[in-house]
């Protein structure tokens, strides 16, 4: 069994599925089961339920998605330079430094479009 | 006989894994039992460290001290009826739970409790951690939406929005350390640490994880998705019975597990005097970090959600990336050696 | 003989994609996707390239399939859902199906049986410290660029959606 880091990860996953699995299986099997009007309205501290839950709520901070999505990618490159960045030339860090700058611009752009509330 | 010699090959080899090393690890220490009693022990720690910050006295009856009420907690839980409300998706909610705590105890692998003691010493074991972190949103928002109700759909939102924003300054706050250790082995992080602890050149960067941390954790004084008093439990309130007991130890267990890493990346993981062995020295630190985090708890109020956000895209970032620059500084004028493994 | 890891990772894959290609709600289809990107992952990690099998966990099922599911559960309830479908929709893509089955099991036996080596060739599994160096220095017009091209996407995409909820806004007030 070649035993290297990600075989290892995947039975440790296993080994909390199997553990965690039976108290579901097990809560599921225990569990009354009475299907009645009352039980099955969901919990909305006593009211009675009025409308459709899932509607637009935050619409407004949609924007920071996107923006997530783009800095998700720019923190891989960042990762990508600071794992060599004690050994690098000093004219490379400046290379760096321009895409850093590219991306700060734009994204300062999109920060404030996402502030103005009458976009949304 | 062809059976029995089959058998018995089967018996020696079932016998060799389980006292292997390596299974040891992964089941017991630092593995999954490590990180289910971790948990436990954190529920009854916040409630008896949040009761005496409240001046109570929290669970006192269950064993001494109340040191067995998680597990009376665990077996109420149990037996449970599992209510869920008629439009939801009861099926999408427990596999999510149970996603939820896979996801929770997936960083521990590559956290290390002492010098070797590690269960995969992976060379890309920061970011793995990170990626595994990166996976609550979308469990959070699945379950929030498959509840099919407000409160819980609202808070599924609201943590799906603080998460995402906290989770870029927690990326580069951590890209300090990296700078200066050229390394994403966890390990050979902690063994950077020798001489000083990184929480001293990068005390920017602690603050800034630290924070990011209680966001991704959704405690108090981020705790909107579950503001107790608005949304009754956020995006966990359809989940009943078991698959709220799955949750809630995913919760604790997620806390845990970033304690430790807190540890390891900022206080020395297992670094201390020889007294104690280390791992005892790396679970002394990880129960203060999560005491304090406990204390924070009781000791702030909530942050608004329109506040809490654009303070993760603004002034957060904005104090990640100055740390990255004083790192920067740091190497150029030359103190890069100080923490060369 | 394959390795068992690739095949069960491009099970995962495949499967998943089918799956949810043909689940009846969109959330299911979203999380299918999900999952065959984390089997993507695990096939980049069996290529050694572990950096972005990371990467890819974080950034598309952390980031991308989130915003897929968040913009499923926020669009209006009349334009998400399945509309039925007739019977020749559905026989043609039975056949579909089997079409792409047939070809798999031909692919295999093509290359089961040709007379070549099974060897597998030496890959190069670049250290992480080349990954920032060539960075640096190689690639480091492509990476401004990159730059570039992330900050119109971002911009574009929000000033799309400005525009739209202007027309939208204007032509209601009307």
């Amino acid at each position: 069994m070649a035993l290297d880091s990600w075989s290892l990860v995947a039975i440790f996953e296993i080994v909390v599925v199997i553990t965690t699995f039976p108290l579901l299986v097990f809560g599921w099997v225990m569990s009354a089961k009475g299907r009645n009007p009352i039980r099955d309205a969901p919990f909305e501290s006593g009211q009675t339920r009025l409308g459709e839950a899932r509607l637009r709520y935050m619409m407004q901070y949609y924007p920071y998605l996107i923006m997530f999505v783009a800095l998700d990618v720019v923190a891989m490159f960042l990762f990508t330079w600071g794992l060599v960045f004690a050994s690098l030339p000093v004219a490379q860090d400046y290379l760096f430094l321009v895409f850093l700058i590219v991306l700060v611009v734009p994204l300062g752009y999109a920060l404030y479009l996402s502030g103005r509330r009458e976009s949304w | 006989m062809q059976g029995l010699p089959a058998i018995q090959d089967i018996v020696n080899l079932a016998a060799k894994i389980i006292t292997s090393r390596t299974f040891l690890e992964i089941v017991v220490f630092p593995g999954f039992l490590n990180v289910f009693v971790g948990a436990a022990l954190l529920t009854w720690l916040e409630r008896k460290v949040i009761a005496r910050v409240q001046l109570r006295i929290g669970p006192l009856y269950a064993g001494m001290w109340g040191i067995l009420q998680p597990i009376a907690d665990g077996i109420k839980l149990l037996f449970k009826e599992m209510i869920f409300p008629e439009l939801a998706d009861a099926k999408l909610l427990m596999v999510c739970a149970l996603g939820l705590m896979m996801i929770a105890a997936a960083p521990v692998v590559a956290i290390p409790f002492g010098d070797g003691l590690v269960i995969a010493n992976m060379d890309v074991g920061l970011i793995y951690v990170f990626a595994a972190i990166s996976l609550f949103p979308t469990l959070i928002l699945l379950i929030g939406w498959g509840s099919n109700s407000k409160y819980s759909f609202i808070g599924g939102l609201r943590s799906l929005f603080q998460q995402v924003a906290y989770e870029i300054p927690m990326w580069l706050s951590v890209l300090g350390i990296v700078m200066l250790t050229g390394t994403l082995n966890l390990t050979d992080i902690v063994r950077a640490q020798e001489k000083l602890w990184f929480v001293v050149p990068q005390i920017l960067g602690f603050v800034v994880f630290f924070a990011a941390v209680l966001a991704e954790l959704e405690r108090i004084p981020f705790d909107l998705p579950e503001a107790e008093s608005e949304l009754v439990m956020g995006w966990m309130t359809e989940l009943t019975g078991a698959a709220f007991m799955v949750g809630f130890l995913a919760m604790y267990t997620k806390l845990y597990v970033m304690s430790a890493l807190i540890t390891a990346l900022f206080l020395g993981g297992w670094s201390g005097p020889s007294i104690l062995p280390q791992p005892v020295w790396f679970l002394l630190k990880t129960f203060l970090v999560a005491t304090v985090i406990v204390i924070i708890r009781g000791a702030f109020p909530r942050v608004r959600v329109d506040i809490l956000l654009r303070t993760g895209w603004t002034r957060l970032l904005i104090l990640a990336f100055a740390n990255v620059f004083v790192t920067a500084m740091l190497i150029w004028l030359g103190f890069g050696w100080f923490w060369r493994v | 003989m394959p390795d068992i890891a690739f095949l069960a990772l491009s099970g995962l894959v495949i499967a998943s994609a089918v799956f949810a290609l043909e689940a009846r709600e969109l959330i299911y289809g979203a999380v299918g996707l999900g999952l065959s990107l984390i089997g993507i992952a695990g096939l980049f990690i069996l290529l050694g390239a572990e950096y972005l099998a990371m990467f890819q966990i974080a950034v598309y099922v952390g980031a991308v399939v989130v915003l897929i599911l968040f913009t499923i559960m926020l669009v209006e309830r009349e334009r998400g859902r399945i509309v039925e479908e007739e019977e020749p929709v559905r026989l043609g893509r039975a056949g579909i199906y089997v079409a792409g089955l047939v070809a798999l099991a031909v692919a295999a036996a093509v290359i089961l049986l040709a007379p070549v080596s099974p060897e597998a060739p030496e890959f190069y599994r670049a250290p992480l410290q080349e990954l920032g160096r060539s960075m640096a220095s190689s690639y480091s017009v492509a990476l401004v660029i990159l730059g570039l091209l992330i900050g119109a996407t971002v911009v574009g995409g929000l000033t799309l959606v400005k525009i739209e909820q202007k027309e939208k806004t204007s032509g209601t007030a009307q």
